[in-house]
């Protein structure tokens, strides 16, 4: 189903982006699991109080996040994260027809004895091992991150609250003592697989949406504006079912309702190891569990991959521009 | 000590007989598909028609190319000539008719054509980001008749500094790389589309000598140029297209057995008549004042000793050429037939 020599051919092509992205990932990763240890939890806690009233546009609820798996779990929601993922997927994705068509390369290779089938999917081998190899990146960066980290909290004096009241009283006259731990010892790697999951499924929904966009298009440059005009429009309207309770039901109409990292990070933290991926929601109002949402990002990749293969099969392969 | 067949050995035999009898026969209708296969046309096409919109860029297109044969296609730009290529290559779905290659439908085994068929785009290009053995390499590993020896061979011989990047070559040294990675397969079929565009004199020579030499390998070329001399020069046959339809087939050889005798007449006088024994070898006679134009047909010695009585000057003799063709065709002119 695949070719060999193709492949070897898109891994050379693509080598340079993937190492970029990697790194990026890799070291934003590390570094932003070092700034979450910097901000003492209490000192988060106060900071996020005063942003309660915006709490419907945080991906979790404020509670969530006042664990330190919860902050370095935020790492998903980066916008340096998204942006690495979608520039791999949108880059990789609008490359296949409408890129070489543009370079005026395709007609050479398909002058070969290959089938556009078997091109597609060598293309999307490729893409969809450096996707996973780009999102293994971030999880090194997130696990050496944690290996390396020391948290230091403050620990506040032993008091006593005068029941009825608000006041709190000093058991001692001590002050506040600190403490420094490694991050290791509160905060699993593993717990962040969903999270990479997750990313894994947003990535590779982009990567067939920019595929599908490339198999029907001769300009690259024409997808890749197709591509981002339907994610501005989608995430506008993911924004707008968030900011009111009376728009709720745009957020169905959007797949970044789907992409869902930091629920499922929270699930396995407070559920165990099966509560994230259950497919079913855990009482009668909520139909879909935590499990379906990448499931169903990782099934409309695979539709638009079909989709495009389906369309570059039967379309003409208009000549060299 | 004496040795008994076992019993189960028996049955076995049989079942081998008659296996083998069966692979006999299987072997029997391979041999008789393949000689069925070796019997078809290299391409057919019967009434091809494509259409793009409203616009006919191939109309009930008839032709056969047979195998070893250097096939020319000619005509204006936008004739339907690399249609026609790209149609039988499966790049373009027809409107109309049907197209073989090898006896194989591109509609349907596109995959299967392009196994048959090594091919040069007229603006042919390469991955930029390669070097110039890389690219070798590439097409010799990725066709199953390729082979990375003699593209390294015939980029010798068209001095090709390989270890350039695709990027950094001139247009010519593109178009080089090219025919090296198209000529250096085995496939029975060539299609070059303009190979000769963008090259120096040399470089032409060169590869017009390829094309003779493919061949000679039994290979079958079909060359489309708008160049007429380099038709003339590797062609058996040409076809002429204009507006998407087969405008005329030539065959060189007869084309070749043609000739235009241009002379002045000494004194006025009136027109020559042709002799009856000559009827057959002058296909055209034509007087202009004192001009006077002949065309003949086949072997021109008989010609000669009528043409040394009509009293004529300044005899100028010249093969028909294809550009006559070609002029004829294209300006709808009266036709040698």
């Amino acid at each position: 189903m695949i070719d060999r020599v193709l492949v070897r051919t898109y891994v050379v092509q693509s080598s340079l982006l993937w190492l970029a992205c990697a790194l990026t990932l890799f070291a934003f990763a590390w570094v932003r699991v070092w700034v979450s240890s910097l901000i003492d939890m209490g000192q988060f806690r106060t900071i996020l109080e005063q942003f309660r009233d915006f709490e419907r546009f945080a991906p979790i609820g404020f509670d969530a996040l006042f664990t330190h798996t919860g902050r370095v779990g935020m790492t998903f929601d980066e916008p340096i994260v998204i942006f690495c993922t979608a520039i791999w997927a949108i880059a990789r994705g609008s490359d296949v027809v409408s890129g070489e068509l543009g370079r005026g390369t395709l007609e050479m290779l398909l002058a070969q004895p290959i089938s556009r089938t078997r091109l597609i999917l060598s293309h999307a081998f490729v893409s969809t091992m450096g996707l996973l190899l780009l999102v293994l990146a971030l999880w090194a960066g997130i696990a050496v991150g944690i290996a390396r980290t020391e948290i230091t909290e403050t620990v506040p004096p032993p008091s006593v609250r005068i029941p009825f009241t608000a006041i709190e009283l000093p058991l001692t006259v001590a002050g506040p003592t600190k403490t420094t731990f490694p991050m290791s010892s509160v905060v699993d790697p593993l717990d962040f697989a969903t999270g990479i999951y997750s990313l894994f499924a947003f990535g590779l929904f982009l990567l067939g949406l920019a595929t599908l966009l490339s198999s029907m298009d001769r300009y690259r440059w024409r997808t890749i504006g197709g591509v981002l005009a339907i994610y501005v429009i989608q995430l506008v309207i993911f924004g707008l079912g968030k900011s009111t309770e009376r728009l709720n039901w745009l957020r169905g109409w959007s797949f970044f309702n789907w992409y869902r990292p930091q629920q499922q990070i929270a699930e396995t933290a407070s559920g165990g190891w099966a509560a994230p991926w259950r497919l079913t929601g855990p009482d009668a109002d909520s139909w879909f569990g935590p499990g379906v949402y990448p499931l169903l990002l990782l099934a409309g990749g695979v539709l638009f991959y079909w989709l495009a293969i389906w369309v570059f099969r039967r379309r003409d392969l208009p000549a060299p521009l | 000590m004496t040795v008994h067949a076992s019993p189960i050995e028996s049955p076995s035999t049989a079942a081998d007989e008659e296996s083998s009898r069966l692979g006999v026969i299987g072997e029997r209708n391979r041999s008789l598909e393949t000689h069925q296969r070796e019997a078809v046309p290299a391409v057919m096409t019967d009434r091809l028609g494509k259409r793009y919109g409203t616009f006919d860029a191939l109309i009930d297109l008839s032709l056969e190319i047979q195998r070893g044969e250097v096939f020319g296609l000619l005509g204006p730009n936008g004739a339907g000539k690399t249609t026609l290529i790209r149609t039988l290559l499966g790049f373009l779905q027809r409107t109309s008719g049907r197209a073989e290659v090898m006896g194989i439908d591109p509609a349907s085994d596109s995959v299967g054509v392009r196994r048959c068929v090594s091919y040069l785009p007229g603006d042919a290009r390469l991955p930029r980001h390669l070097r110039g053995r890389a690219v070798l390499k590439f097409f010799a590993d990725i066709r199953p008749d390729g082979d990375y020896e003699a593209a390294l061979a015939v980029a010798e011989r068209l001095e090709l500094d390989l270890q350039r990047h695709v990027g950094f070559m001139s247009t010519g040294m593109r178009q080089k790389l090219a025919i090296a990675t198209v000529i250096s397969s085995k496939s029975p079929i060539l299609i070059l589309d303009e190979p000769t565009a963008n090259l120096d004199p040399t470089v032409r020579s060169q590869v017009l000598a390829l094309v003779s030499e493919a061949q000679r390998a039994g290979r079958t070329v079909i060359f489309s140029s708008h160049v007429l001399t380099e038709i003339e020069e590797v062609c058996d046959r040409v076809v002429l297209l204009k507006r998407g339809r087969l405008a005329r087939q030539q065959t060189l050889a007869d084309l070749r057995a043609r000739h235009r005798i241009f002379a002045t007449r000494r004194q006025p006088q009136p027109a020559p008549t042709i002799p009856d024994r000559l009827r057959d070898s002058i296909s055209r006679l034509t007087t202009d004042g004192p001009s006077v134009i002949i065309e003949t047909v086949g072997d021109l010695a008989p010609t000669l000793g009528w043409l040394a009585s009509l009293e004529l000057d300044q005899i100028r003799a010249e093969t028909f050429g294809l550009r006559a063709v070609y002029d004829s065709v294209h300006f709808d002119e009266a036709s040698p037939s």
